[in-house]
């Protein structure tokens, strides 16, 4: 009996619950608007591609295929190589050659790409700048979709869906599922809301004069697509998500790549939250404000229950191991004794086993409403539950990071 | 759609209370058939218990052996349906007690202990009438905050009883309940130590792996297939 735990347990599912028929009943609501498309009208704005580079060769090559096959009229591209010290540039002065379309700026010096998002900013000539990383593949007509949600004046900038190009590792397919929920369907989701708070890398389209005004992206920041976002809310104006537009990304290769990169989401959330403290917790940033504080107070939550529950299983493997020496460690036999029952289940275990439930009902909905065809997919959708303890090990790691103030780098 | 906004947070809220009201009648609806689990094998207990008296009655009326028959066939269900009610109980007031003590399962253990007295007393006697060839372990435990190897013991002894079920009857007893009977037996025996086990009428304090209280059954049950296992390692 563990009543501080069993607390715990509850708070947290209670939460979560919550959270997921929030977006669930969100989802019904607006069933019909998913994919919604919207007319281009007949003016045409220059839209300027930003393209931050930083050692991306062999990949910088098919993104910028990707951009020359863009059907938009007027666009205009700039690579900015941030000092790799591969062949990044060669690369793409390769690419680009010949198409009057493409600039490249060339750095020596690594800055970030925050600070090469600015250089991009103040050489663009755009109406509308896009940022895209530099291993992104686009739609050809992508900023078709896109434009028109600008006729709101008050849009200032649109995400689209985020999706992983060709995985081939099983933690890949498992995270492509995750990219369909969290950057497609979810983003969407919190943009019927008005709340979206990302404005993610791989692809954002911003109004040009509304990035000069809040002074570009903040330089110091690791998570610069999250940073502005929350600056972009404050000075007014909203961000949506257009679902039908979509871009591919590469997901790191290795687990450790992979580590880091969420290392460093993470720890980047953290900070742009204590940055940003005052306006979250005193400006009127209504909804907006309270998805951020329940958000993250979730995930707080959930680590600790996490944690507990991990002290808790480890103490009994402990006992259980420590009392096998005893019978000459025969697991087998006790195994073949061992009668499943029910009425063993205490509230805990059955909070567990709705929680598992959803997790796969939020993932069936997501992946029915995301018209996503499931046929190579069901390995990864049964290895899915995992994520959430990587999740749990990814955040720890994250919360260390930023309470020990550790530079978090890139790469 | 600024109603539908508005909407959607409250109904969210609504369905979460409603499934949580949904977990607390699961768990409710589970308690409860766990007690009617409990109440009906401690009956079916008390039911043999009362079964055996009546043969002790007959064998000291008519004729002494005239029951042994009997009470082998008897034995063998209790002493299994025994020691399942006893894990049982353990195991569903661990499900119970999330929050608080549920009184409930300290009555069912007293209940059990008083039962299980009543079972060693008579298996003693019908062993000595029936000539019955059989070890009897009487077990000492306490919580296992004040006596963390009391639950290795209890594993141990577990793990014996699996194998040779039969051949040996356990009985625990837990000195936390204060109950006369278990305390007058403990003062019999001159147990100081736990966790102790009485293994024939010889108690072993502190903790006594797998190998030797199997080699003390062997003692007095030499018929076991383990006996000869051990004999044959010897």
């Amino acid at each position: 009996m563990n009543p501080v735990h069993a607390a715990l347990a509850y708070f947290v599912w209670f939460l979560s619950t919550y959270y997921l028929l929030f977006f669930i009943l969100t989802l019904f609501a607006n069933e019909s608007r998913l994919f919604e498309r919207r007319r281009l009208g007949a003016q045409r704005p220059l839209v300027t591609i930003l393209v931050p580079a930083y050692n991306e060769q062999g990949k910088i090559a098919q993104t910028i295929a990707s951009l020359k096959r863009i059907t938009y009229e007027r666009v205009e591209v700039i690579v900015i190589n941030d000092g790799s010290k591969d062949r990044t540039s060669d690369e793409t002065r390769a690419a680009i050659k010949g198409d009057g379309r493409f600039r490249l700026i060339d750095r020596r010096e690594n800055r970030g790409k925050g600070a090469s998002l600015n250089d991009g900013i103040a050489a663009a000539r755009g109406e509308y700048i896009v940022t895209i990383d530099a291993d992104t593949v686009v739609e050809p007509n992508i900023l078709q979709k896109v434009l028109p949600y600008f006729d709101d004046e008050k849009v200032g900038a649109v995400t689209v869906s985020v999706l992983v190009k060709r995985p081939q590792r099983f933690l890949h397919r498992v995270l492509e599922l995750e990219y369909i929920i969290g950057l497609s369907l979810f983003l969407r989701l919190l943009s019927f809301m008005g709340i979206v708070f990302v404005t993610p890398g791989p692809f954002s389209i911003y109004r040009a004069s509304m990035l000069r005004k809040i002074q570009g992206f903040d330089a110091s920041n690791i998570t610069e697509d999250l940073e502005i976002a929350y600056r972009i809310r404050f000075a007014g104006y909203r961000i949506v998500n257009c679902m039908d537009a979509k871009v591919y990304t590469i997901l790191p290769p290795t687990f450790k790549g992979l580590y880091r990169q969420r290392r460093r989401w993470y720890t980047g959330a953290i900070q742009t939250m204590y940055q940003h403290r005052k306006q979250i917790f005193t400006t009127r940033q209504g909804l907006f404000s309270a998805f951020i504080v329940f958000n993250y107070s979730l995930i707080f939550v959930g680590i600790i229950l996490f944690l507990s529950s991990m002290y808790l299983a480890a103490s009994h493997l402990t006992q259980q191991l420590w009392e096998y020496q005893y019978t000459g460690w025969n697991f087998l036999e006790n195994l073949k004794e061992y009668r499943f029952d029910i009425l063993r289940f205490s509230g805990i275990e059955i909070i567990g086993l709705m929680g598992l439930l959803s997790t796969f009902v939020l993932l069936g909905l997501g992946l029915y409403y995301t018209r996503t065809n499931v046929r190579h997919k069901k390995a990864a959708i049964a290895g899915y539950p995992v994520l959430f303890f990587l999740y749990q090990l990814w955040w720890i790691a994250a919360i260390i990071s930023a309470v020990r103030g550790k530079r978090v780098k890139w790469k | 759609m600024k109603k539908m906004k508005n909407i959607v947070p409250i109904l969210a809220l609504l369905i979460t209370i409603f499934l949580f009201a949904t977990v607390l009648l699961v768990s409710s609806t589970f308690e409860q058939r766990r007690q009617v689990y409990l109440d009906t094998e401690m009956q079916k207990v008390y039911n043999s218990l009362n079964d055996m008296q009546i043969y002790m009655l007959m064998s000291d009326t008519y004729d002494q052996k005239m029951a042994c028959i009997a009470y082998k066939e008897k034995l063998r269900d209790l002493d299994k349906t025994t020691w399942q009610l006893g894990q049982k109980i353990d195991q569903y007031r661990a499900a119970s007690e999330e929050f608080r003590k549920d009184p409930y399962y300290l009555q069912q253990k007293q209940v059990f202990n008083e039962n299980e007295m009543l079972y060693l007393l008579l298996l003693k006697k019908v062993k000595e009438t029936c000539d019955m060839q059989q070890s009897i372990i009487i077990f000492f435990y306490q919580n296992s905050d004040d006596c963390k190897k009391c639950d290795d013991q209890s594993f141990i002894l577990t793990d014996i009883h699996r194998d040779i079920d039969k051949d040996a009857a356990i009985f625990s007893f837990d000195i936390d309940l204060n109950l006369t009977t278990v305390r007058l037996l403990r003062e019999y025996y001159d147990v100081k130590e736990l966790p102790c086990v009485v293994i024939d009428d010889h108690p072993y304090c502190g903790i006594q792996g797998r190998d030797f209280i199997v080699g003390k059954i062997c003692e007095n049950v030499t018929t076991l297939p383990q006996c000869q296992t051990q004999n044959a390692s010897g």
